[in-house]
Protein backbone atom coordinates (compact mmCIF):
# COMPACT_ATOMS: atom_id res chain seq x y z
CA UNK A 1 0.00 0.00 0.00
CA UNK A 2 1.68 3.70 -1.05
CA UNK A 3 2.17 6.15 1.90
CA UNK A 4 -0.32 8.42 0.46
CA UNK A 5 -3.52 5.32 0.52
CA UNK A 6 -2.22 4.56 4.21
CA UNK A 7 -2.95 8.09 5.00
CA UNK A 8 -6.00 8.34 3.44
CA UNK A 9 -7.33 5.43 5.13
CA UNK A 10 -6.05 6.71 8.34
CA UNK A 11 -7.62 10.21 7.61
CA UNK A 12 -11.05 8.29 6.56
CA UNK A 13 -10.90 6.71 9.76
CA UNK A 14 -10.67 9.83 11.60
CA UNK A 15 -13.80 11.53 10.48
CA UNK A 16 -15.57 8.74 11.29
CA UNK A 17 -14.32 8.79 14.93
CA UNK A 18 -14.68 12.36 14.91
CA UNK A 19 -18.36 12.38 13.70
CA UNK A 20 -19.37 9.65 16.42
CA UNK A 21 -17.56 11.72 18.96
CA UNK A 22 -18.65 15.00 18.38
CA UNK A 23 -22.25 13.28 18.92
CA UNK A 24 -21.51 11.32 21.42
CA UNK A 25 -19.44 13.70 23.99
CA UNK A 26 -16.19 11.30 23.49
CA UNK A 27 -12.92 12.52 22.62
CA UNK A 28 -11.89 9.30 19.69
CA UNK A 29 -9.06 7.57 22.16
CA UNK A 30 -11.82 5.13 22.81
CA UNK A 31 -12.42 4.38 18.96
CA UNK A 32 -9.52 5.66 17.40
CA UNK A 33 -7.20 3.69 19.64
CA UNK A 34 -8.20 -0.29 18.74
CA UNK A 35 -8.25 0.80 15.36
CA UNK A 36 -4.80 2.69 14.97
CA UNK A 37 -3.11 -0.51 16.88
CA UNK A 38 -5.02 -3.44 15.63
CA UNK A 39 -5.97 -2.09 11.31
CA UNK A 40 -3.10 0.04 11.08
CA UNK A 41 -0.48 -1.57 13.11
CA UNK A 42 0.30 1.71 14.87
CA UNK A 43 2.72 1.01 17.96
CA UNK A 44 0.89 1.62 21.25
CA UNK A 45 2.58 4.44 21.89
CA UNK A 46 2.15 6.14 19.01
CA UNK A 47 -1.55 5.09 18.89
CA UNK A 48 -1.85 6.98 22.81
CA UNK A 49 -0.06 10.30 21.37
CA UNK A 50 -2.57 10.11 18.36
CA UNK A 51 -5.55 9.47 20.61
CA UNK A 52 -4.76 13.39 22.85
CA UNK A 53 -4.60 14.55 19.40
CA UNK A 54 -7.69 13.13 18.35
CA UNK A 55 -9.04 14.42 21.66
CA UNK A 56 -8.51 17.92 21.58
CA UNK A 57 -9.16 18.76 17.39
CA UNK A 58 -12.57 16.61 18.13
CA UNK A 59 -12.80 19.57 21.06
CA UNK A 60 -12.04 22.40 18.71
CA UNK A 61 -14.28 20.83 16.25
CA UNK A 62 -16.85 20.19 18.60
CA UNK A 63 -16.90 22.65 21.23
CA UNK A 64 -16.90 25.45 18.44
CA UNK A 65 -20.08 24.07 16.54
CA UNK A 66 -22.00 23.07 20.05
CA UNK A 67 -21.13 26.32 21.59
CA UNK A 68 -22.47 28.28 18.85
CA UNK A 69 -25.26 26.12 18.41
CA UNK A 70 -26.27 26.58 22.79
CA UNK A 71 -25.86 23.08 23.50
CA UNK A 72 -23.13 23.14 25.45
CA UNK A 73 -23.17 25.37 28.44
CA UNK A 74 -20.07 26.79 28.79
CA UNK A 75 -20.01 27.92 32.56
CA UNK A 76 -21.41 24.30 33.42
CA UNK A 77 -18.38 23.04 31.60
CA UNK A 78 -15.79 25.38 33.15
CA UNK A 79 -17.20 24.92 36.52
CA UNK A 80 -16.79 20.92 36.10
CA UNK A 81 -13.84 21.45 34.24
CA UNK A 82 -12.01 22.84 37.87
CA UNK A 83 -12.55 19.46 38.89
CA UNK A 84 -11.66 17.27 36.14
CA UNK A 85 -8.79 19.14 35.44
CA UNK A 86 -7.37 19.33 39.31
CA UNK A 87 -7.79 15.87 39.49
CA UNK A 88 -6.76 14.53 36.47
CA UNK A 89 -2.83 16.42 37.87
CA UNK A 90 -3.57 14.46 40.88
CA UNK A 91 -3.55 11.30 39.07
CA UNK A 92 -0.67 11.76 37.13
CA UNK A 93 0.97 12.93 40.19
CA UNK A 94 -0.51 9.63 42.09
CA UNK A 95 0.90 7.22 39.06
CA UNK A 96 2.95 4.01 40.83
CA UNK A 97 1.77 5.20 43.95
CA UNK A 98 -2.27 4.52 44.00
CA UNK A 99 -2.92 0.37 42.55
CA UNK A 100 -3.95 0.91 39.17
CA UNK A 101 -5.56 -2.32 38.38
CA UNK A 102 -8.17 -1.70 41.80
CA UNK A 103 -9.06 1.38 40.17
CA UNK A 104 -10.06 -0.27 37.21
CA UNK A 105 -12.25 -2.91 38.73
CA UNK A 106 -13.97 -0.23 40.87
CA UNK A 107 -14.50 2.24 37.87
CA UNK A 108 -15.12 -0.55 35.86
CA UNK A 109 -18.21 -2.09 38.60
CA UNK A 110 -19.30 2.10 38.82
CA UNK A 111 -19.56 2.30 35.13
CA UNK A 112 -21.71 -1.15 34.87
CA UNK A 113 -24.03 0.33 37.26
CA UNK A 114 -24.08 3.28 34.88
CA UNK A 115 -25.17 1.23 31.99
CA UNK A 116 -27.57 -0.27 34.02
CA UNK A 117 -29.07 3.47 34.66
CA UNK A 118 -28.74 4.28 31.27
CA UNK A 119 -30.67 1.07 30.09
CA UNK A 120 -33.36 2.16 32.63
CA UNK A 121 -33.84 5.57 31.47
CA UNK A 122 -33.49 4.90 27.31
CA UNK A 123 -36.74 6.32 26.68
CA UNK A 124 -36.71 9.46 29.21
CA UNK A 125 -36.35 12.34 26.28
CA UNK A 126 -35.84 15.15 29.08
CA UNK A 127 -35.65 14.82 32.79
CA UNK A 128 -38.08 16.22 35.02
CA UNK A 129 -35.63 18.59 37.69
CA UNK A 130 -38.46 19.27 40.80
CA UNK A 131 -35.65 20.24 42.84
CA UNK A 132 -33.43 23.84 42.83
CA UNK A 133 -29.95 23.53 43.30
CA UNK A 134 -28.47 26.11 45.27
CA UNK A 135 -24.70 26.01 43.79
CA UNK A 136 -26.51 25.57 40.07
CA UNK A 137 -28.06 29.05 40.49
CA UNK A 138 -25.23 30.96 42.01
CA UNK A 139 -22.69 29.53 39.45
CA UNK A 140 -25.59 30.32 36.74
CA UNK A 141 -25.74 26.67 35.88
CA UNK A 142 -29.00 26.11 34.05
CA UNK A 143 -29.29 26.72 30.54
CA UNK A 144 -32.26 26.66 27.74
CA UNK A 145 -31.50 25.26 24.06
CA UNK A 146 -33.54 24.64 20.90
CA UNK A 147 -33.98 21.08 20.41
CA UNK A 148 -34.53 20.96 16.35
CA UNK A 149 -35.79 17.32 16.99
CA UNK A 150 -37.82 17.92 18.91
CA UNK A 151 -39.04 21.88 17.32
CA UNK A 152 -39.06 23.43 20.59
CA UNK A 153 -36.98 25.25 23.31
CA UNK A 154 -36.30 23.10 25.99
CA UNK A 155 -35.05 24.44 29.58
CA UNK A 156 -32.94 22.83 32.06
CA UNK A 157 -31.77 23.02 35.76
CA UNK A 158 -28.55 21.39 36.97
CA UNK A 159 -29.33 19.37 40.26
CA UNK A 160 -27.08 17.62 42.44
CA UNK A 161 -24.15 19.71 41.79
CA UNK A 162 -21.79 18.30 44.29
CA UNK A 163 -22.22 14.75 43.47
CA UNK A 164 -21.67 15.28 39.44
CA UNK A 165 -18.39 17.43 40.79
CA UNK A 166 -17.06 14.90 42.59
CA UNK A 167 -17.83 12.06 40.02
CA UNK A 168 -15.54 14.87 37.39
CA UNK A 169 -13.26 14.92 40.18
CA UNK A 170 -12.89 11.08 40.17
CA UNK A 171 -13.28 11.26 36.06
CA UNK A 172 -10.20 13.36 36.40
CA UNK A 173 -8.26 11.18 38.93
CA UNK A 174 -8.93 8.23 36.38
CA UNK A 175 -7.79 9.92 33.36
CA UNK A 176 -4.49 11.23 35.10
CA UNK A 177 -3.69 8.05 36.58
CA UNK A 178 -4.30 5.38 33.59
CA UNK A 179 -3.65 7.86 30.73
CA UNK A 180 -7.20 7.63 29.56
CA UNK A 181 -9.90 9.92 28.47
CA UNK A 182 -12.86 10.38 30.75
CA UNK A 183 -15.64 11.41 27.91
CA UNK A 184 -17.97 8.77 29.26
CA UNK A 185 -17.28 9.56 32.57
CA UNK A 186 -18.18 13.04 31.82
CA UNK A 187 -21.54 12.21 30.02
CA UNK A 188 -22.67 10.03 33.08
CA UNK A 189 -22.24 12.12 35.19
CA UNK A 190 -24.08 14.90 33.89
CA UNK A 191 -27.02 12.70 32.41
CA UNK A 192 -27.18 10.08 35.48
CA UNK A 193 -26.27 12.53 38.44
CA UNK A 194 -27.00 15.94 37.57
CA UNK A 195 -30.16 15.50 35.46
CA UNK A 196 -29.11 17.15 31.99
CA UNK A 197 -30.67 16.31 28.83
CA UNK A 198 -28.31 13.77 26.95
CA UNK A 199 -27.49 15.65 23.75
CA UNK A 200 -26.26 18.73 26.50
CA UNK A 201 -24.37 16.14 28.11
CA UNK A 202 -22.30 15.32 25.07
CA UNK A 203 -22.04 18.23 24.05
CA UNK A 204 -20.77 20.23 26.80
CA UNK A 205 -18.40 17.07 27.56
CA UNK A 206 -16.81 17.21 23.79
CA UNK A 207 -15.95 20.86 25.70
CA UNK A 208 -14.20 19.58 28.63
CA UNK A 209 -12.74 16.89 27.19
CA UNK A 210 -10.44 19.58 25.23
CA UNK A 211 -9.28 20.99 28.63
CA UNK A 212 -8.56 17.67 30.80
CA UNK A 213 -6.58 16.62 27.31
CA UNK A 214 -5.06 19.76 27.12
CA UNK A 215 -3.47 19.14 30.74
CA UNK A 216 -1.53 15.73 30.14
CA UNK A 217 -0.80 16.28 26.29
CA UNK A 218 2.71 18.09 27.06
CA UNK A 219 3.60 14.54 28.81
CA UNK A 220 3.05 12.83 25.70
CA UNK A 221 4.86 15.34 23.70
CA UNK A 222 8.24 15.48 25.61
CA UNK A 223 8.30 11.78 25.89
CA UNK A 224 8.16 11.98 22.11
CA UNK A 225 4.82 9.75 21.44
CA UNK A 226 3.25 12.70 18.99
CA UNK A 227 4.63 11.28 16.11
CA UNK A 228 4.29 14.25 12.88
CA UNK A 229 3.04 11.58 10.43
CA UNK A 230 0.08 10.41 12.11
CA UNK A 231 -0.89 13.23 14.32
CA UNK A 232 -1.23 15.22 11.02
CA UNK A 233 -4.07 12.80 8.96
CA UNK A 234 -5.63 12.27 12.46
CA UNK A 235 -6.13 15.70 13.53
CA UNK A 236 -7.75 16.94 10.12
CA UNK A 237 -10.04 14.27 10.29
CA UNK A 238 -11.32 14.69 13.71
CA UNK A 239 -11.68 18.25 13.51
CA UNK A 240 -13.88 17.42 10.04
CA UNK A 241 -15.67 14.88 11.15
CA UNK A 242 -16.12 16.57 14.82
CA UNK A 243 -17.90 19.18 13.21
CA UNK A 244 -19.86 17.34 10.68
CA UNK A 245 -21.15 15.84 14.12
CA UNK A 246 -22.35 18.94 15.50
CA UNK A 247 -24.62 19.65 12.49
CA UNK A 248 -26.00 16.04 12.81
CA UNK A 249 -27.00 15.83 16.17
CA UNK A 250 -29.29 18.79 16.00
CA UNK A 251 -31.48 16.38 14.18
CA UNK A 252 -31.17 13.14 17.54
CA UNK A 253 -33.12 13.17 20.17
CA UNK A 254 -32.08 12.67 23.54
CA UNK A 255 -33.04 9.16 23.59
CA UNK A 256 -31.48 8.13 20.34
CA UNK A 257 -28.09 9.54 21.52
CA UNK A 258 -28.61 7.59 25.05
CA UNK A 259 -29.11 4.27 22.54
CA UNK A 260 -25.96 5.31 20.95
CA UNK A 261 -24.00 5.48 23.99
CA UNK A 262 -25.20 2.25 26.07
CA UNK A 263 -23.15 -0.26 23.97
CA UNK A 264 -20.07 2.71 24.70
CA UNK A 265 -20.52 2.11 28.51
CA UNK A 266 -20.86 -1.64 28.07
CA UNK A 267 -17.71 -2.12 26.21
CA UNK A 268 -15.75 0.30 28.59
CA UNK A 269 -16.98 -1.48 31.80
CA UNK A 270 -15.95 -4.58 30.38
CA UNK A 271 -12.55 -3.57 29.20
CA UNK A 272 -11.71 -1.80 32.46
CA UNK A 273 -12.93 -4.89 34.90
CA UNK A 274 -11.00 -7.11 32.78
CA UNK A 275 -7.90 -4.88 32.60
CA UNK A 276 -7.79 -4.97 36.12
CA UNK A 277 -8.45 -8.68 36.60
CA UNK A 278 -5.36 -8.81 34.68
CA UNK A 279 -6.87 -10.55 31.45
CA UNK A 280 -6.53 -7.95 29.30
CA UNK A 281 -3.13 -5.51 28.40
CA UNK B 1 -25.34 34.65 23.20
CA UNK B 2 -23.40 36.26 25.59
CA UNK B 3 -19.83 37.43 24.85
CA UNK B 4 -17.84 34.61 26.26
CA UNK B 5 -20.31 31.99 24.18
CA UNK B 6 -19.30 33.78 20.64
CA UNK B 7 -15.31 34.43 21.40
CA UNK B 8 -14.81 31.05 22.60
CA UNK B 9 -15.99 29.13 19.49
CA UNK B 10 -14.55 31.37 17.53
CA UNK B 11 -10.95 30.49 19.14
CA UNK B 12 -11.29 26.98 19.24
CA UNK B 13 -11.97 26.64 15.65
CA UNK B 14 -9.70 29.22 14.38
CA UNK B 15 -7.02 27.82 16.22
CA UNK B 16 -7.85 23.72 15.25
CA UNK B 17 -7.50 25.24 11.41
CA UNK B 18 -4.61 27.28 11.78
CA UNK B 19 -2.87 23.66 13.77
CA UNK B 20 -4.40 21.42 11.09
CA UNK B 21 -3.26 23.97 7.81
CA UNK B 22 0.26 24.12 9.66
CA UNK B 23 0.48 19.77 9.71
CA UNK B 24 -0.46 19.90 6.53
CA UNK B 25 1.85 22.30 5.00
CA UNK B 26 4.75 20.26 6.89
CA UNK B 27 3.53 17.17 5.52
CA UNK B 28 3.07 17.80 2.00
CA UNK B 29 6.41 19.31 2.38
CA UNK B 30 8.11 16.44 3.53
CA UNK B 31 6.60 14.04 1.05
CA UNK B 32 7.59 16.43 -1.85
CA UNK B 33 11.03 16.36 -0.27
CA UNK B 34 11.22 12.41 0.12
CA UNK B 35 10.44 12.41 -3.42
CA UNK B 36 13.48 14.53 -4.66
CA UNK B 37 15.64 12.85 -2.87
CA UNK B 38 14.65 9.66 -3.42
CA UNK B 39 14.23 8.18 0.08
CA UNK B 40 10.05 7.14 0.16
CA UNK B 41 8.69 8.42 3.57
CA UNK B 42 7.34 4.78 4.25
CA UNK B 43 5.30 5.23 6.71
CA UNK B 44 4.52 1.72 7.56
CA UNK B 45 8.10 1.85 8.42
CA UNK B 46 7.35 4.83 10.72
CA UNK B 47 4.44 3.86 12.73
CA UNK B 48 6.08 0.55 13.53
CA UNK B 49 9.47 2.31 14.51
CA UNK B 50 8.34 3.37 18.66
CA UNK B 51 7.74 -0.60 19.17
CA UNK B 52 10.97 -1.39 17.83
CA UNK B 53 12.68 0.96 19.94
CA UNK B 54 14.57 2.96 17.11
CA UNK B 55 15.42 6.68 17.51
CA UNK B 56 12.83 8.71 15.44
CA UNK B 57 12.30 12.41 14.55
CA UNK B 58 10.11 13.77 16.52
CA UNK B 59 10.23 16.83 18.54
CA UNK B 60 9.66 17.28 22.18
CA UNK B 61 10.51 20.77 23.35
CA UNK B 62 9.78 24.37 21.79
CA UNK B 63 13.59 25.33 21.50
CA UNK B 64 14.22 22.31 19.26
CA UNK B 65 11.12 23.16 16.87
CA UNK B 66 12.17 27.46 16.89
CA UNK B 67 15.57 26.18 15.72
CA UNK B 68 14.54 24.21 13.16
CA UNK B 69 12.41 26.43 11.65
CA UNK B 70 14.82 29.28 12.01
CA UNK B 71 16.51 27.33 9.35
CA UNK B 72 15.99 27.96 5.78
CA UNK B 73 14.28 26.22 4.19
CA UNK B 74 12.44 25.33 7.46
CA UNK B 75 12.55 21.49 8.43
CA UNK B 76 8.67 20.30 7.15
CA UNK B 77 9.20 18.18 10.61
CA UNK B 78 9.14 21.30 12.52
CA UNK B 79 6.12 22.97 10.73
CA UNK B 80 4.15 19.85 11.74
CA UNK B 81 5.19 19.86 14.84
CA UNK B 82 4.39 23.89 15.41
CA UNK B 83 1.23 23.10 14.06
CA UNK B 84 1.01 19.93 16.77
CA UNK B 85 2.18 22.49 19.45
CA UNK B 86 -0.59 25.14 18.19
CA UNK B 87 -3.50 22.41 18.67
CA UNK B 88 -2.71 21.55 22.12
CA UNK B 89 -2.51 25.18 23.36
CA UNK B 90 -5.77 25.91 21.62
CA UNK B 91 -8.08 25.10 24.68
CA UNK B 92 -5.83 27.40 26.69
CA UNK B 93 -6.45 29.89 24.53
CA UNK B 94 -9.62 29.64 24.58
CA UNK B 95 -9.82 29.86 28.66
CA UNK B 96 -7.86 32.98 27.90
CA UNK B 97 -11.05 34.25 25.38
CA UNK B 98 -13.27 33.26 27.91
CA UNK B 99 -11.30 35.07 30.72
CA UNK B 100 -11.41 38.04 28.88
CA UNK B 101 -15.02 38.27 28.08
CA UNK B 102 -16.15 37.00 31.62
CA UNK B 103 -14.03 40.36 33.30
CA UNK B 104 -15.60 42.68 30.20
CA UNK B 105 -18.94 41.27 31.77
CA UNK B 106 -17.85 41.87 35.04
CA UNK B 107 -18.42 38.47 35.82
CA UNK B 108 -15.63 37.88 39.06
CA UNK B 109 -16.35 34.41 39.68
CA UNK B 110 -15.73 33.02 36.33
CA UNK B 111 -12.74 35.17 35.44
CA UNK B 112 -11.49 33.27 39.15
CA UNK B 113 -12.64 29.79 37.52
CA UNK B 114 -11.27 30.84 34.11
CA UNK B 115 -7.63 32.08 35.58
CA UNK B 116 -7.18 28.83 37.98
CA UNK B 117 -7.74 26.25 34.68
CA UNK B 118 -5.45 28.61 32.99
CA UNK B 119 -2.75 28.20 35.58
CA UNK B 120 -3.10 24.39 35.56
CA UNK B 121 -2.97 23.90 31.74
CA UNK B 122 -0.44 26.10 31.05
CA UNK B 123 2.14 25.08 34.25
CA UNK B 124 1.71 21.46 32.71
CA UNK B 125 2.27 22.00 29.57
CA UNK B 126 5.31 23.93 30.31
CA UNK B 127 6.29 21.85 32.53
CA UNK B 128 7.00 18.99 30.13
CA UNK B 129 7.77 21.16 26.56
CA UNK B 130 9.28 23.82 28.17
CA UNK B 131 13.13 22.26 27.36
Amino acid sequence: MSDIAFLSMMLGTAVAAGVLGAILGLGGGILLVPLLTLFFGVSLPYAMGASIVSVIATSCGAAAGHLSSGLANLRLGLFLATATVSGALLGAGLVGVVPARALQILFGLALGYSAFTTLRQLHVEVAESLTVDPVAQRFGLDGVYHDRALGRDVAYHAVHVGRGTAVMFGAGVLSGLLGIGSGAFKVLAMDTFMRLPMKVSTATSNFMIGLTAAASAGVYFGRGDIHPVIATPVALGVLLGSYVGTRLIGRLRNTTVRKLFLPIVLYLAVSMLLRGLGLLR
Amino acid sequence: MKGAERAVPAVLLIGGFIAVGLMLVGLVALEVRATRTAHPLDVRHVVENRAAGRAVDVFVSLPQIAHALARWPPEPVAIIAAGIVVLLTTPAAGLLAALVAFARAGDRRYVIICAALLVMLVSGFFLHVGG
